[in-house]
């Protein structure tokens, strides 16, 4: 018997707020995925429907053959349960020693999560989440606050995730996992810019790295650091 | 001009650092003391030994504007206009003249539809665009930010920078993770385990920190 695969389907979903509105429609398949969208285009209001904390004001949000769900919020903070970084990663049924390790913490067991600088609780967040695996994994500006070399980790530990639905929103204009497809909220709709490289064309929240890349002819193949350095070195 | 002299306070020890007016960008791994220092010159936190000066004076006896790196640590009142008004309430302004300079400072950062909204409803972008209105509305004579650009699309952050700019506050000190924006700074300053490592014009710096992960995208792609 064929087993059904990953998927979450949005249909003629609307989430409403005053005259701010956001339509989908729309599935999302196994791979990692890309949203990008202007400050309060509703980037989040779609993660938190996508993942079950925010009921549309019609229209239905399925998801098929998913058996976890996750979803990291644009704020760190909003994940701290425990009152220092040991209790912190074993809220998530992680062994600290490894996980502190990991995140640059090492030692730190006893410290409060709220003293951490932003950048340092985002690390230890995403290495808990990280460190576990999940059907569908949600990540709301994971990149931002995140020093250089982190964003490079967390977009090798992303590319690393050889299963299951990944969906990334995110500003970043540097750093990004290769992607299978990208999204992109527009006057109050999520548009679908499809698979790499034919989306990057059309995608207009590219970062201006990648548009100069394009107006030369150089299209990438895909979006990360490798992928751009590529094409740039292209003749 | 800014001055620090042997400051020790927390994991940040600087022996001596000048900074001159302009766009001043502070660069570096997280935890390494950006944050602390942004503080320092803000006089939010007073050093533990050596100084801060500002044009001879304490940050604390100078106008200084500020936007937390945690949005939610901005706010204090329940809706944007009300946030973006109480520096001025504070400073005993007179009520007739508040609301003209909020609408004018809201214009100027493009969030008048943001007025009547309840803070907590905002996006962390909006949020983070009404906090530097409420640190600009009174002109502050330093304006410090801390990452606020990393929770805005880059447009905004674009517009945003260049609007500030246009304002002329004597002295901007940001720091960023994103490396283009920190390049546009007049100067730049990389911090590293609470020490300068280097500091200069952004061509100096960013040349020293060739081939490291903190060297700017479009500086090594060249497009």
């Amino acid at each position: 018997m064929e087993v059904p695969g990953m998927k979450v389907s949005l249909a003629r979903v609307r989430a409403v707020r005053g005259d701010w509105s956001l339509s989908a429609e729309s599935v999302f398949e196994e791979g990692i995925h890309l949203v990008s969208g202007d400050v309060g285009s509703g980037k989040s209001t779609l993660a938190l429907m996508l993942a079950g904390l925010f009921p549309p004001a019609s229209g239905t949000v399925e998801r098929q053959g998913i058996a976890s769900v996750m979803i990291a919020f644009q704020f760190p903070e909003f994940h701290v349960t425990g009152p220092d970084l040991e209790r912190e990663c074993k809220s998530w049924d992680v062994d600290p020693a490894s996980i502190l390790a990991a995140a640059g913490l090492a030692g730190r067991n006893t410290a409060s999560p709220l003293d951490l600088s932003r950048g340092e609780l985002k690390r230890l967040i995403l290495a808990c989440m990280l460190a576990r695996d999940y059907d569908l994994l949600i990540l709301d500006e994971p990149f931002s606050s995140l020093d250089c070399s982190e964003k490079e980790r967390l977009c090798t530990a992303l590319s690393g995730r050889k299963r299951g639905i990944t969906i990334i929103f995110t500003h970043e204009q540097a750093y990004f996992p290769q992607v299978d497809r990208i999204w992109e909220i527009q006057g109050g709709v999520l548009h679908d810019r499809g698979r790499l490289p034919s989306a990057l064309c059309r995608w207009n929240h590219a970062p201006a790295v990648i548009k100069n890349l394009i107006a030369k002819g150089k299209v990438p193949v895909n979006i990360s650091q490798t992928d751009l350095l590529e094409a740039a070195c292209r003749t | 001009m800014i001055t620090l002299e042997k400051l020790r306070y927390r994991t940040v020890a600087i022996e001596d650092l000048r900074i001159a007016p302009g766009v001043t960008s502070v660069i570096g791994p997280n935890g390494s003391g950006k944050t602390t220092l942004l503080k320092l010159l803000a006089g939010i936190a007073l050093p533990d030994t050596g100084t801060v000066l500002v044009d001879g004076m304490s940050p604390r006896n100078t106008e200084i504007g500020w936007v937390n790196e945690f949005p939610d640590r901005n706010i204090l009142f329940g809706n944007a206009f009300e946030e973006i008004s109480s520096p001025l309430r504070f400073r005993h302004i007179p009520c007739t003249m508040i609301e003209d300079r909020v609408v004018t400072c809201m214009k100027s950062i493009g969030i008048t539809h943001l007025a009547t909204r309840p803070m907590q409803e905002l996006s962390g972008g909006e949020k983070v665009l009404v906090a530097l209105a409420a640190a600009l509305v009174f002109r502050p004579q330093v304006l410090v930010l801390d990452e606020y650009d990393s929770h805005l699309d880059a447009n905004r952050a674009g517009e945003i920078a260049h609007h500030i700019r246009k304002r002329s506050t004597p002295y901007v000190i940001h720091c960023t993770q994103d490396l283009e924006a920190a390049a546009l700074g007049d100067v730049v300053i990389f911090l590293e385990k609470g020490k300068v490592s280097c500091a200069g014009t952004p061509e100096d710096v960013f040349t020293s920190l060739t081939g490291t992960a903190f060297y700017p995208l479009s500086w090594r792609c060249r497009v």
